[in-house]
């Protein structure tokens, strides 16, 4: 099985007080960058689509691409490193970007690459707008599952049973692929992804606080000799529609930091009703 | 782009990155229960075989990863962190002994013991100090006599890091430096010695440290104790050299254990000065408080930027660095432990409990000043180095 996870590295959420807007940009200096969460989460589920996680091999290819500049090649690597095959970056700066060009040159990526799969980030933590998957199923004319929280195939993703997780209870999707897919993070217990080859008693270790796998010191070395193709816009043949625009950020309010403990629910509700009067 | 001492490469980036994600969910949960039952987590220690840092400077050819110094303090830095404990059991594992055994034996003995020894699969140390030898290791007693194709150990090893990995039960092998009976004060011999080897055994599983405590201290005992001569490191009487080569690492990651502890303080007592108020204004807004929490992250930051650039001028192959080795270990070693102090007078009675951590890297920062050469004995080469120089550069 062949998946493209999409990858785009973020300002790290941890350094969140680092960031400064000016009119209608977000300033980058001084940020430090990693992995988006949510792509993290896909690509721990494409790993383990495409693995024998009992005898340690890997069974299907993974290729992570990135837009952005240059430095997003790291992210790239770190990505290989916990276990993708290949990478393409494709240059282009986040201010040129909406999720409609994200979708342009990732459709356009898929046509060249011609994977199985799409697995990618329900959103990316610094913009959050939560559409590129979806707006990318759109223009290649394939299906779309958002949120899989479960991801079982037993023919090489020919056929992929899918559960969603929602507000009203599961719902189990089968779908034929080629499909785009984005997670949600219960796609990161154990149990969650069956692919056939993996033996179906395979435990996964929990990841606690950890958003895909850690790397290990050989893989890291290794990703520094996979393949990784560098593309222009040019060289794909997009020309960027943008359908956003950048009108102005500015930083949230700050939060007044008080906090009250209160002794009863009866106490809560009579407060939310007279003093915050949201009841 | 302007070069990142601390991580000049991506490779090294990464590296630092994936221990520091392992510290802190893995070695950090576990690091308070056994610095209290003074216990060795050998399951937790086996992990970092699976990480690949268990090699990390030793060559790929026998299972390292084949790094250099920066990345050896990169690991150390960060797992020193949250477990000075647990980092000094890998330093004495990965550096004492996989290290030395990479830089100064032959190609059968490094296919022997190393591929084990950088899968966790073996947990291993070195032995230098003796329970009359520390500072002066050329008094070291230990002897070796040559019997045919085996050479006969007699003597016994203090303060040997990994020496016992619970109360009676050995480490599994040993870089263990001797003297040729009758040979010169200055001419020692290095042999590795493995447990069940007739005649070597645990003297005593050191207890009642006062930090450190989550790496097994022990005194390990040689009587007749007989080592196949393929089991000689080098040549009779040249180990000098292979220990004045370890040494230099040795000291520049036991420096960088302390940064992670000046880092790891630093963080505790920002975070509770800017929470905690007294008089009605956070901590931090008390010029008092500032002196402590500005002074140590500038003396942190000195210490990390000297450490790492010793280390990234380093050549595991070669001695030659010995006065900024020593000079790095020198400075951090007490830049932790003052650090640390100060974190716990700026919590005041919290940093005095296990809770806030900072009363255990405080215990843990006193051994730096100690093992891997006191600071008497740094400042002792040091000036000896010096006196040697008229102008620096
Ligand atoms: C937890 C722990 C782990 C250790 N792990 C290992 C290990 O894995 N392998 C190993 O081989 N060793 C290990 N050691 C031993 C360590 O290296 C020695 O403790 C250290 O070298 C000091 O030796 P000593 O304890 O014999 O003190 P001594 O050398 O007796 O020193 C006592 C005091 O006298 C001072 N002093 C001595 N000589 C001079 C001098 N010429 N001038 C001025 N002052 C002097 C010292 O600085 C010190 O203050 C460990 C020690 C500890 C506590």
């Amino acid at each position: 099985m062949k998946v493209l996870v999409p990858i785009k590295r973020v300002a790290d959420p941890a350094n969140a007080n680092k960031v400064k807007v000016a009119g209608s940009e977000v300033s980058h200096d001084g940020l430090e960058w990693v992995m988006n969460p949510f792509d993290e989460w896909s690509l721990e589920a494409a790993l383990r689509l495409t693995e024998d996680a009992s005898a340690k091999t890997r069974t299907g290819e993974i290729v992570v691409v990135s837009i952005g500049p240059k430095a997003a090649v790291d992210t790239l690597r770190e990505a290989m490193g916990k276990g993708a095959e290949r990478g393409v970056l494709v240059d282009g700066e986040d201010t040129a970007l909406d999720s409609n060009v994200v979708a342009q040159i990732l459709a356009k990526v898929v046509e060249k690459e011609q994977p199985d799969l799409v697995l990618m980030g329900k959103q990316s933590a610094d913009g959050d707008s939560n559409i590129a998957g979806t707006k990318l199923a759109e223009l290649l004319g394939w299906p779309v599952i958002n949120y899989a929280s479960h991801i079982e195939t037993s023919d090489d993703g020919k056929t992929l049973t899918i559960k969603r997780e929602l507000d009203v209870g599961v719902q189990t999707l089968k779908v034929q692929g080629p499909a785009v897919i984005t997670c949600s993070d219960r796609i990161l217990k154990p149990g969650t992804i069956k692919n056939g080859v993996t033996p179906a008693d395979f435990e996964y270790p929990d990841l606690g606080d950890l958003n895909s796998r850690l790397s290990n010191l050989k893989n890291i070395m290794a990703a520094r000799k996979k393949p990784l193709d560098e593309l222009g816009l040019g060289d794909l043949g997009v020309e960027p529609v943008r359908v956003d625009e950048y009108v102005g950020f500015e930083l949230p309010a700050g939060r007044s930091g008080q906090a009250q403990f209160l002794e009863s629910v009866d106490e809560l509700v009579q407060k939310l009703q007279s003093e915050a009067k949201v009841l | 782009m302007a070069v990142d001492l601390f991580n000049p490469t991506p490779e090294h980036a990464q590296l630092r990155e994936m221990v520091r994600r392992f510290a802190e969910t893995e070695v950090e949960p576990q690091a308070l229960e056994h610095d209290r039952s003074e216990t060795f987590n050998l399951p937790l220690f086996r992990k970092l075989g699976e990480l690949g840092v268990l090699g990390v400077t030793c060559g790929e050819e026998y299972g390292g990863a084949g790094l250099d110094a920066v990345a050896a303090c990169i690991v150390h830095e960060e797992l020193s962190a949250v477990d000075p404990g647990f980092t000094l059991a890998y330093l004495a594992h990965s550096m004492l002994f996989v290290n030395n055994v990479y830089q100064n034996a032959n190609d059968e003995q490094r296919r022997r013991f190393l591929p084990g020894a950088c899968e966790g699969t073996k947990v291993c140390g070195m032995c230098m100090s003796e329970p009359d030898a520390g500072t002066d290791v050329l008094g070291l007693r230990t002897t070796a006599r040559r019997d045919g194709d085996f050479y006969v150990l007699d003597g016994a090893k203090m303060w040997i890091t990994n020496g016992a990995i619970s109360k009676d039960e050995l480490g599994d092998a040993f870089l263990v430096y001797a003297r040729m009976e009758g040979a010169p004060r200055s001419e020692l011999t290095s042999f590795l010695v493995e447990k069940g080897t007739p005649g070597f055994s645990l003297g005593q599983k050191i207890e009642d440290k006062l930090g450190m405590r989550a790496s097994p201290t022990a005194e390990l005992v040689f009587e007749g104790c007989r080592v196949p001569v393929a089991n000689r490191i080098g040549e009779e009487g040249t180990a000098m050299l292979h220990m004045m080569r370890n040494l230099e690492i040795e000291r520049v990651t036991l420096a960088a254990m302390s940064l992670g502890i000046a880092r790891r303080s630093v963080e505790v007592m920002n975070d509770y000065a800017r929470e905690r108020k007294s008089f009605g204004e956070p901590l931090n807004r008390f010029g008092q408080i500032q002196r402590h929490i500005a002074e140590s992250y500038a003396e942190y930051m000195a210490g990390r930027a000297y450490t790492y650039q010793v280390a990234g001028q380093m050549d595991l192959a070669k001695p030659g660095q010995r006065l900024d080795t020593d000079g790095v270990k020198l400075f951090c070693a007490t830049m932790g432990k003052n650090v640390a102090d100060r974190a716990i007078q700026v919590l005041g009675g919290y940093g005095y409990t296990g809770e806030y951590r900072v009363e255990r890297l405080w215990r843990d920062a006193k051994l730096l000043e100690i093992g891997g050469g006191t600071v008497e004995a740094h400042q002792k080469n040091m000036t000896r180095d010096l006196a040697r120089l008229t102008k620096l550069r």
